[in-house]
């Protein structure tokens, strides 16, 4: 008998207690929505009843109202059928042409509606799209969650070895050359400080560039790139819309926090390595910013990283779903067609309210699945180091 | 540095963009930045109502109303915050045709309203934390011994005086985030939701300025930059509005953000 993952051995009361909320969460959503639906459907105006006689005949297999001939034996079945009643046989056909000018020139059709409400058609259709959307933020979560430590790690190193400010680097560098050349004659190191400028320059480009809101980089890309290709949104998810950039500074702070309490000084003090110098014999190696398991030997960077990481995993929860805010911002933005927030758009363009809580149902199912899952793995963790 | 940002950019624009579209760009900030002020006001007030709500249940162990206020937040915690600003703007759309809501004040007021609904739990998260920290020292049970009242103490010793550099902070980032929403969905309703209603009535904002058809030339003149790098000239000459428009939003982002985190570090706010 296969012994269950331990992580599922005996969940704790907290975990318990979350999950039950959730699940009612889940339920509470579930029924505002479906109430909302229902009311919707309540209050919309009913098909008459001679409008569902008249869709019966226009529902007739081989017979097509625009063609003579089938007109005229449809005329005679129904002198066959209800003979000594040509008045009303008359009446008949005027009204099934007329259900065919209000089918094809209304309102709605000029518009492209071409439903007529939920049916449990539509659902394989929104099941697909909610399919692809769950890739796509599935994929953009863990490249923000890697994406996040690494940048953050980076930022945390350059500050302890007191470089996070290219221009800071370069007034550095031009103040040493003063004081410098105050004692003796030295070259004024150009390239040193235009290569910092540069380097300044650089990272406030891809700051902007990360900032930027999604429609922004997609349409100043629309010409050249294929915006509604999978790999190209899982792109605009990660670099757009300052998602990134937040969850890195989340972690560096998180670091920054860890490094200001005081076991960081008695690990000082028991003699593990703390230089920041990338490579050194002691030093944190480069490697850690590209490989997933940190091996960072005697180092007290390991510990802060350990520390800082479990704190981290909570704070998925909030860029999950501020994540999924993106996605839909993108999809609606560029009017991506066959995408389920593009879909999302137009029930509610068409007024088609209960299609669009269907659709927000299952977006909220999507961030109610990550919450489940961020809080066992927390709780995972959270036992792993024995709290 | 925002605000030198802006007056560049306005000077710049003053030169080489047209009145009428300089008009419109700084109304569309003027909307945008009073909107998103409103919004971190009314998110200050809803959640600290409802974060000293929350802490108050807890106390008093009331459970049933506890457990609904958090049935509640946490279902609005896990709609997407798009999605809840957009059914506030499809119901807009339904006041404005039944004529209910007419005036541009009163759109923009609706807006700024919606927009503080998506982001308030924000706030209440920050000042429950504050108040479960504080419950465990020892200075809160004195006071209590003293006879001060616990609202007393939650309101003015708890949070005015020992968490505003905190709340502040988080309504700097807050109001980064109400901006970026707000532009995010004036312009996906401007793309896609405006066929019922005149666009010349709902008040221009950065995101709908944005959506005009002149703006979008404007971005889509951008991907000349890949194979014409010189056209950079004409995209700071000739593209203006668009431009003028994505730099306003873009830009705040960044100043907002960098503000939040740098004022965080300097009252060290990271941890408890």
């Amino acid at each position: 008998m296969t012994r269950p993952p331990d992580f599922l051995v005996g969940l704790s009361d907290s975990l318990k207690g979350r999950l039950v909320s959730h699940a009612a969460g889940v339920v509470f959503v579930a029924v505002a929505l479906a109430g909302f639906a229902l009311s919707f459907e309540a209050n919309a105006p009913a098909e008459s009843a001679q409008e569902r006689h008249l869709e019966s005949y226009l529902e007739l297999n081989g017979v097509d109202f625009g063609d003579p001939l089938d007109r005229a034996l449809f005329r005679e079945s129904l002198d066959r059928f209800y003979p000594g009643q040509a008045a009303r046989n008359d009446s008949l056909l005027q009204a099934i042409d007329d259900a065919r000018v209000r089918r094809w020139s209304g309102p709605g059709l000029r518009r492209g509606d071409t439903n007529r409400g939920f049916s449990p058609a539509l659902l394989p259709e929104i099941a697909w799209q909610f399919a692809q959307f769950l890739l796509v933020y599935i994929l953009a979560l863990l490249g923000i969650y890697f994406g996040a430590e690494r940048l953050g790690l980076y930022r945390f190193v350059k500050w302890k070895q007191g470089r996070e400010s290219y221009l800071g680097e370069s007034i550095r560098i031009v103040r040493e050359y003063r004081h410098a050349r105050a004692n003796s004659r030295v070259r004024f190191p150009k390239g040193a400080v235009a290569l910092d400028i540069l380097k300044a320059l650089g990272k406030g480009i891809l700051t902007t560039l990360f900032f930027s809101p999604a429609y922004v980089i997609a349409y100043a890309l629309k010409t050249s790139v294929d915006t509604s290709s999978l790999p190209f949104m899982i792109l605009l998810a990660l670099v757009s819309n300052g998602v990134l950039i937040q969850a890195s500074n989340r972690f560096f702070e998180l670091l920054v926090a860890e490094d200001r309490k005081g076991y960081v000084r008695t690990a000082t003090v028991k003699n593990l390595h703390t230089s920041y110098e990338w490579n050194a014999k002691e030093g944190v190696p480069v490697r850690v910013l590209y490989r997933i398991s940190q091996n960072l030997g005697p180092h007290v960077l390991r510990h802060l990283y350990e520390n800082a990481r479990f704190q981290f995993i909570p704070a998925m929860k909030e860029l999950g779903s501020f994540l999924v805010t993106g996605l839909v911002i993108i999809e609606m933005a560029l009017n991506i067609q066959g995408r389920l927030s593009y879909n999302l758009l137009q029930q509610i363009l068409f007024g088609r309210y209960d299609v669009a809580c269907v659709i927000i149902f299952s977006i909220f199912l999507a961030v109610k699945g990550t919450e489940v899952f961020v809080d066992t793995w927390h709780d995972f963790e959270r036992r792993r180091y024995g709290f | 540095m925002w605000c030198a940002g802006i007056g560049c950019l306005f000077l710049w624009d003053e030169i080489f963009l047209n009145a009428p579209a300089f008009d419109r760009v700084r109304a569309a900030l003027f909307n945008t930045l009073v909107s998103g002020a409103g919004a971190v006001f009314l998110s200050l007030v809803l959640g600290w109502a409802s974060g000293a709500a929350f802490f108050l249940l807890e106390q008093r162990r009331a459970r049933y109303s506890f457990a609904l206020l958090s049935l509640v937040a946490n279902a609005i915690r896990s709609l997407p915050q798009v999605v809840l600003v957009l059914v506030g703007y499809v119901l807009l759309n339904q006041l404005i045709l039944a004529e209910i809501i007419r005036s541009e004040t009163a759109q923009l007021a609706w807006v700024t309203v919606t927009v503080s609904v998506a982001v308030f739990l924000e706030v209440s998260d920050t000042i429950r934390s504050r108040l479960e920290y504080f419950r465990s020292l020892e200075f809160i049970d004195a006071m209590l011994c003293c006879g001060i009242s616990e609202s007393r103490i939650i309101h003015r010793e708890i949070l005015w005086r020992n968490s505003r550099e905190h709340l502040l902070h988080k309504l700097i980032a807050l109001f980064g985030v109400a901006i970026f929403l707000q532009c995010s969905v004036d312009f996906i309703v401007s793309v896609g939701l405006s066929t019922n209603v005149s666009l010349s009535n709902v008040p221009l904002t950065l995101g709908s300025l944005l959506a005009s058809v002149d703006s979008k030339q404007d971005i889509l003149a951008l991907s000349n930059l890949f194979s014409d790098p010189a056209y950079i000239t004409e995209i700071v000459v000739r593209h203006l509005q668009g431009v003028s428009a994505a730099f306003c939003i873009v830009f705040t982002l960044v100043c907002f953000f960098m503000i939040a985190n740098g004022y965080a570090r300097s009252r060290r706010l990271n941890g408890p």
